[in-house]
């Protein structure tokens, strides 16, 4: 039996592509939170606090972004590929926003890396949250904006296959995965327009000082415009494989196709005007529209449960099939053997957590105990942080086999790595959250303030470092497990089948729901129309507060030479 | 009840975050649990879990066939 890359080997060379760039930026990412959490709690400190932001930025953007991205533009293309059983329409596009995106990657990793090195006048410390008054070098920002055109051409790659697979096919119902991916990537187009508009229009011209002043508030908003969508932009990936991988490993098949459309569609409408829940304490937007973002934010656990509910009845489906019996005891017949499927169960379980820790960040008024502590990072550590990353390496056990043909180099130790993030963020993430709670802040190097003790409610916070060093550094360890195994995998002997790469049919599949779930028009219009009701209100309070572009000077990271200058500008800032 | 090592592992695993909740399990009755009684308690939760994976392993003979 042939597998993926026997099929379309120039679409797995693509795919193969995309995921080496996603692990070393996941091995340069994972490295730098080791640092940071060993800095933070005082235990090992071999940077200076002023690195600590380049590498806190570089941890950010590696692995919120490229790590995550990179894996997602692999994964849609082989599920683009496998789903509509055709090979893209033209490799050398595919190829072409490959180098796209990669080249804009590199482009920003430079100039965040070039912060390390005292001798190169470039920076980009501005952390992941890239929006002014502090401003970067311009080669972060053009490589940003490369970045997300790559991405949009890959859409329109796979766009350009279903429109092919359509011609043929005129009346077929959209293979699942493939629904998945075109209804993901007109969410992301929707949102990213965002980012978009504020890195070319008001950010590079700045950082080159074509144009004085921004407008902060401005580009606040309209990067959490798309700031929040990403976040389902990382997680689409992840759904895919809990919908349509997960129940296949777990020996069963998924309970309800049309149940995942609707989840898919509910994301496409409600991920993009939450945004500005992330700016519940920021002056000049009205506490109206934050609370119809609240609102709106609650909305989209509706999705997320019936995720939990398809997902945990697909899976016990698989279990029953195994021989599971019981309530409770059809759990000891999953194949928790599989690194692939133990990962990917251990996440889904760790993203209920970090579901319920989001509810407290989405609310109005609890919002404001924990915005800005380590609650925040508590919080996205255990959603993009294990619910993505670690369904993407759990899935990349079952993924890689296809695309190279080799078996994987060692089950157990796959196993021990899973379990070993699952641990590791354990200890970390619950400490996060309980610092949070008596207001350590996030986002600082030296987290203490003068003539003042946080005072844990439970335990010390003495304890609560000790846990996020040792968190950290078993997620580390973790990753490099994972690096290894991955590694000594591309260099075994390809072999006949090296994994069974089919999918099952649904239980309940698409044809007996309604066409209309397939409506992606109908879908994008509202998703527009809800957009266009929550935000164009806010943008034009913004701009008529301050103008287009504001009157605040901005922070270069980037201009070491003038301290004193730096200062000025800061108390100007402030002022 | 069998257990494999892998089950073995997922519940060594598992145990960890009940371990670390119970002090807040028992903060919600106002109760301060020290940090020795939950490392005692993961302790014994691991022994147990360490008993009965031995109890339920197969004899050896029994796998070489």
């Amino acid at each position: 039996m042939a597998t993926f890359v026997d099929r379309y080997p120039d679409e797995a060379a693509v795919v193969k592509a995309c995921l080496t760039v996603s692990f070393t930026a996941l091995a340069i990412g994972a490295f730098f939170g080791l640092v940071q959490a060993l800095h933070r709690t005082d235990y090992f400190r071999f940077i200076s606090s002023v690195d600590y932001y380049t590498v806190l930025t570089g941890h950010g953007v590696l692995l919120a972004l490229v790590f995550t991205i990179f894996f997602l533009v692999g994964l849609f293309t082989w599920a683009v590929v496998q789903s509509l059983e055709r090979p893209m329409p033209d490799i050398r596009l595919t190829w072409a926003w490959f180098g796209l995106t990669t080249t804009g990657a590199v482009f920003a990793a430079v100039a965040i890396l070039a912060g390390l090195i005292p001798s190169i006048d470039m920076s980009a410390d501005v952390l992941y949250t890239f929006y002014a008054p502090l401003q970067a070098h311009p080669l972060f920002y053009i490589g940003l904006a490369m970045f997300i055109v790559g991405t949009w051409l890959a859409g329109a790659d796979w766009f350009l296959a279903y429109r092919d697979w359509r011609g043929d096919n005129p009346d077929e119902r959209i293979p699942l995965q493939t629904f998945m991916v075109l209804t993901t990537m007109l969410m992301w187009y929707l949102s990213t327009l965002g980012v978009a508009v504020s890195v070319v229009v008001f950010l590079i011209p700045w950082s080159f000082g074509l144009v004085e002043t921004v407008n902060p508030l401005l580009t606040r908003t309209l990067f959490w415009y798309f700031g929040h969508p990403v976040v389902y932009f990382w997680l689409m990936p992840a759904y895919l494989m809990w919908y349509t991988v997960l129940p296949k490993l777990a020996g069963g098949r998924l309970f309800s196709d049309p149940l995942a459309r609707v989840v898919f569609v509910l994301f496409l409408l409600l991920s993009t005007p939450v945004g500005i829940h992330h700016q519940y304490l920021d002056p000049g937007i009205a506490e109206g529209f934050k609370f119809i973002a609240m609102t709106n934010t609650m909305f989209l656990l509706l999705p997320s449960l019936l995720t939990a509910f398809t997902v945990v009845a697909s899976v016990e489906h698989g279990a029953r099939q195994r021989g599971g019996k019981g309530y409770i005891k059809w759990l000891g017949a999953l194949p928790w053997r599989d690194p692939a499927f133990t990962g990917m169960a251990l996440a889904g379980a760790m993203f209920a957590a970090g579901g319920f820790s989001g509810m407290i960040n989405a609310g109005m008024n609890i919002n404001y105990l924990i915005h800005n502590t380590l609650w925040v990072p508590g919080h996205f550590h255990l959603t993009v942080g294990t619910a993505v990353a670690l369904t993407m390496m759990a899935g990349s056990y079952w993924l890689v086999p296809q695309l190279t043909g080799k078996r994987l180099y060692s089950r157990p130790i796959g196993l021990l790595q899973v379990v070993m993030w699952f641990v590791g963020m354990v200890f970390m993430s619950n400490a996060m959250h309980r610092a949070g709670l008596v207001g350590i802040p996030r986002r600082t190097a030296e987290p203490q303030y003068q003539s003042f003790d946080f005072n844990a409610v439970i335990g010390t916070v003495g304890e609560l470092q000790a846990q996020i060093a040792l968190g950290g550094t078993l997620l580390f360890l973790s990753v490099v497990l994972f690096v290894f195994n991955i590694l000594l995998s591309a260099i075994e002997d390809p072999i006949e089948n090296p994994v069974d790469d089919s999918l099952p049919a649904p239980l309940s599949g698409a044809s007996g729901s309604p066409r209309v779930l397939d409506d992606l028009r109908l879908w994008t219009a509202i998703a527009v129309v809800l957009v266009i009701l929550a935000y164009t209100l806010p943008l034009a309070s913004i701009v008529g507060d301050a103008g287009w572009f504001g009157n605040v000077p901005g922070v270069p990271v980037w201009v070491s030479a003038n301290v004193e200058a730096l200062g000025d500008l800061l108390r100007e800032v402030v002022a | 009840m069998t257990l494999s090592r892998a089950q073995l592992l997922v519940l060594v695993a598992f145990s960890i975050p009940v371990a670390i909740e119970l002090r807040v399990l028992f903060g919600f009755f106002g109760i301060d649990l020290p940090l020795v009684a939950v490392v005692a308690f993961e302790a014994v939760f691991l022994l147990l879990i360490a008993v009965a994976y031995m109890v339920g392993a197969e004899p050896k003979s029994a796998t070489k066939h």
